[in-house]
């Protein structure tokens, strides 16, 4: 809405996509919240019950999103941009993986043992590392050794926080 | 007087000292470490660090931070946490004088004049006059703190439920006003942040809210990984997307201290840029943003030659950067006194006086007085630090920035990863992290600012106690909040400050304000 001139209005057409999208989106999460709170009682004004909040917020949410998706119709915005997926997967997959890795885990037919940080904090450098459009591998490989090193002598000595390093081969 | 008294205590709290026997000397030795002020400098150093650092903002930093701190006991930690903030102001005005981006968004008016001052050959001035001027307005600041921490606490032992829920109705509305960007879009965010925080187990009924009958959502979205998944995550996404182009001046840097007529120019601005500064700091939602753009408007107003200014007027440097520090300053008041965070940073301070089990508010200076005064006696301490930190380490700083952002952001996804873990050793928070990290993503390609969404969560369970408290005490009526005459100006400083925000010559201005 803001920085954007009206331009003379003739029919009505999207002049804002990003807008648009944005409220669409407020509408859909408020949709999502109000069907996730569909069983929780409102109660009363002197006894608000637990889904009062929640659905009057998502109401509001709702609202908020049809007047973003109504003024992307009058102002002139901004474009809607496309997703880098190179990034999204490779540093939010690192992160994963070291989530899963950490301590092990067991989903289903899938079994990984508890690998612990000196292979966790590998990964997730060499991983995330890779989303970088001017990846060097050999810098990465040496990096990732030394900030897991460095990390494993703050968290695990320095501050003492119970974090497995390698279970597997140093039992701790 | 009370205030020298209490400012006492403060100061012994931050030189405590502990006795550290080393484990590998098997006792035989004990050193004396002054814990406090160590944490103070550490932080202090880190802020300055990611400060400088364009791309690694302090809401990311202290989150990541946060699982550092669990160790430490509470002063220790909120010391660091605090330094890590205003440390970040410091160096934020390093990078905008040196390389012409803000390495803080409230570092953006240093640019202006700093960075053509720098080209100049003259950066060493402007560098000083900022420490400087900064050092002189955080300490000005921090009598400001002590001075007003009693009297507000005591004010707010007046604050009812209403009154409490009605404070933080404004202090919302004030986030969504000075929040960057289109109005419409800082409301769905804090609107958003609101409902996100409803999520997670009733308190008063017990019953599990919108949480997808799963068990680790029953305690409601973790604060840290909220905040590190939309601040850390989504951040380096986003810088990956942009990569920035850093000139760093290649002229010298030149004499840091300023010379006797410069300190002459100097003076006045500061104290104005001190004292509107402060002011603004202390609103509630994030005044102290202001504080640099009003300070320079200021100065250029009254310049006799303002046509100097954006061509290196140390007036434009030396004002902003004490208004901002001022402000970074004072924006701990509502925190400390009332409970309430101003803004992000504030909110995650918040998150990290919970975690150590301090339930912020007017109670926290008569339950614990030696973490109140001693957070604002390092204050003091911490702006000497920087002073001292910063001018010598210049050079340090400007090797630090030509870091290539390649190896900057595994780093920060390592300690997110780490810290994230640590705060529940809980590995499905990692992946939780993950989808915030989409999450914030997607705000961020649609336009979003996702800042007023964490203080909109981190209110947001705190109004809901308090909206429920204050509708039992009136037994359900709606107008308790108008009958009371303090709920009632606080609710009409809202609603004056949205009208004023919408007129349009206002938005305007606004714009204008928060493109420059």
């Amino acid at each position: 809405m803001s920085l954007n001139k009206i331009e003379q209005a003739r029919g009505l057409r999207v002049r804002s996509p990003q807008d648009l999208a944005a409220g669409i989106f407020m509408i859909l999460l408020a949709a999502l919240a109000l069907f996730l709170a569909r069983d929780l009682p409102l109660g009363t004004l002197r006894q608000i019950g637990p889904g009062m909040l929640p659905k009057s917020f998502a109401v509001i949410c709702a609202g908020l999103g049809v007047m973003l998706a109504l003024t992307s119709l009058v102002y002139k915005g901004e474009q809607l941009q496309g997703f880098s997926w190179r990034g999204v997967i490779f540093v939010l997959g690192g992160a994963v993986l070291f989530g899963l890795t950490i301590r092990g885990f067991d989903i289903g037919p899938l079994k990984v043992p508890q690998l612990g940080l000196v292979v966790s904090g590998p990964i997730v450098v060499l991983v995330a590392g890779s989303a970088a459009t001017d990846l060097r591998w050999k810098e990465l490989i040496i990096f990732a050794i030394v900030m897991t090193t460095f990390c494993a002598l703050l968290f695990k000595y320095a501050l003492g926080l119970p974090i497995p390093l390698a279970p597997w081969l140093l039992g701790i | 007087m009370d205030v020298f008294a209490n400012l006492a205590l403060g100061f012994a709290t931050v030189w405590k000292i502990v006795w550290w026997a080393p484990g590998f000397l098997q006792g035989a030795v004990s050193l004396p470490i002054p814990i406090n002020i160590l944490l103070c400098f550490v932080g202090c150093l880190v802020g300055t660090l990611i400060g400088v650092l364009p791309g690694v903002g302090p809401i990311a930093t202290i989150a990541m931070l946060l699982p550092i701190t669990f160790g430490l006991d509470p002063v220790g930690a909120l010391i660091m946490l605090a330094g890590i903030y205003y440390g970040a102001q410091y160096g934020g005005s390093t990078t905008a004088i040196l390389v012409n981006i803000p390495g803080e968004a409230t570092s953006v008016v240093t640019t202006l004049d700093g960075h053509q001052m720098a080209k100049q050959g003259r950066a060493g001035v402007a560098l000083g006059v900022a420490a400087l001027g900064s050092f002189f307005a955080g300490s000005v600041a921090t009598i400001v703190i002590a001075a007003l921490g009693a009297p507000l606490t005591k004010l707010a032992l007046l604050f009812g439920p209403a009154e409490y829920f009605s404070l933080m109705v404004m202090g919302l509305c004030f986030a969504v006003v000075l929040a960057r960007g289109s109005i419409l879009k800082a409301f769905c965010m804090i609107m958003l942040g609101l409902l996100l925080s409803t999520v997670g187990t009733d308190l008063e009924t017990g019953q599990e809210r919108m949480t997808f009958g799963f068990p680790p959502l029953a305690d409601g979205i973790d604060f840290a990984v909220l905040a590190m998944g939309v601040f850390g995550f989504a951040e380096v996404l986003r810088n990956l997307e942009n990569p920035e182009t850093r000139d760093v001046v290649k002229t010298k840097i030149g004499k840091l201290l300023p010379s006797l007529s410069e300190i002459k120019q100097c003076i006045n601005p500061v104290l104005r840029g001190t004292g509107v500064g402060a002011i603004l700091g202390i609103l509630p939602g994030n005044g102290a943003v202001l504080g640099p753009f009003a300070s320079y408007t200021i100065e250029k107003k009254i310049a006799a030659d303002p046509s100097r200014f954006g061509k290196g007027a140390i007036e434009g440097v030396a004002g902003p950067e004490s208004a901002n520090n001022a402000g970074a300053q004072t924006a701990f008041i509502p925190l400390l006194t009332l409970g309430i965070p101003p803004n992000a940073v504030m909110a995650l301070m918040v998150g990290a006086m919970t975690i150590h089990g301090i339930i912020p508010g007017p109670q926290v200076m008569t339950k614990n007085p030696d973490l109140f005064w001693g957070m604002i006696a390092s204050m003091w301490i911490g702006n000497l630090m920087l002073l001292v930190i910063n001018l010598p380490l210049v050079g340090l700083w400007v090797k630090l920035l030509q870091v290539p952002y390649r190896l900057m952001f595994p780093a920060i996804l390592i300690f997110c990863c780490i810290g994230i873990y640590s705060v529940n050793n809980q590995p499905v928070d990692v992946a939780f992290t993950a989808m915030f990290g989409l999450f914030g993503y997607i705000l961020i390609k649609l336009g979003f600012e996702p800042a007023p969404m964490l203080l909109g969560f981190v209110l947001g369970r705190l109004m809901e106690e308090k909206l429920r408290q204050a509708l039992i005490i009136s037994r359900g009526s709606f107008m308790t909040f108008l009958e009371r005459p303090i709920s009632a100006g606080l609710l009409l400083v809202a609603v004056i400050v949205l009208v004023i925000a919408l007129l349009p010559a206002m938005s305007k201005k606004r714009d204008e304000v928060f493109t420059e």
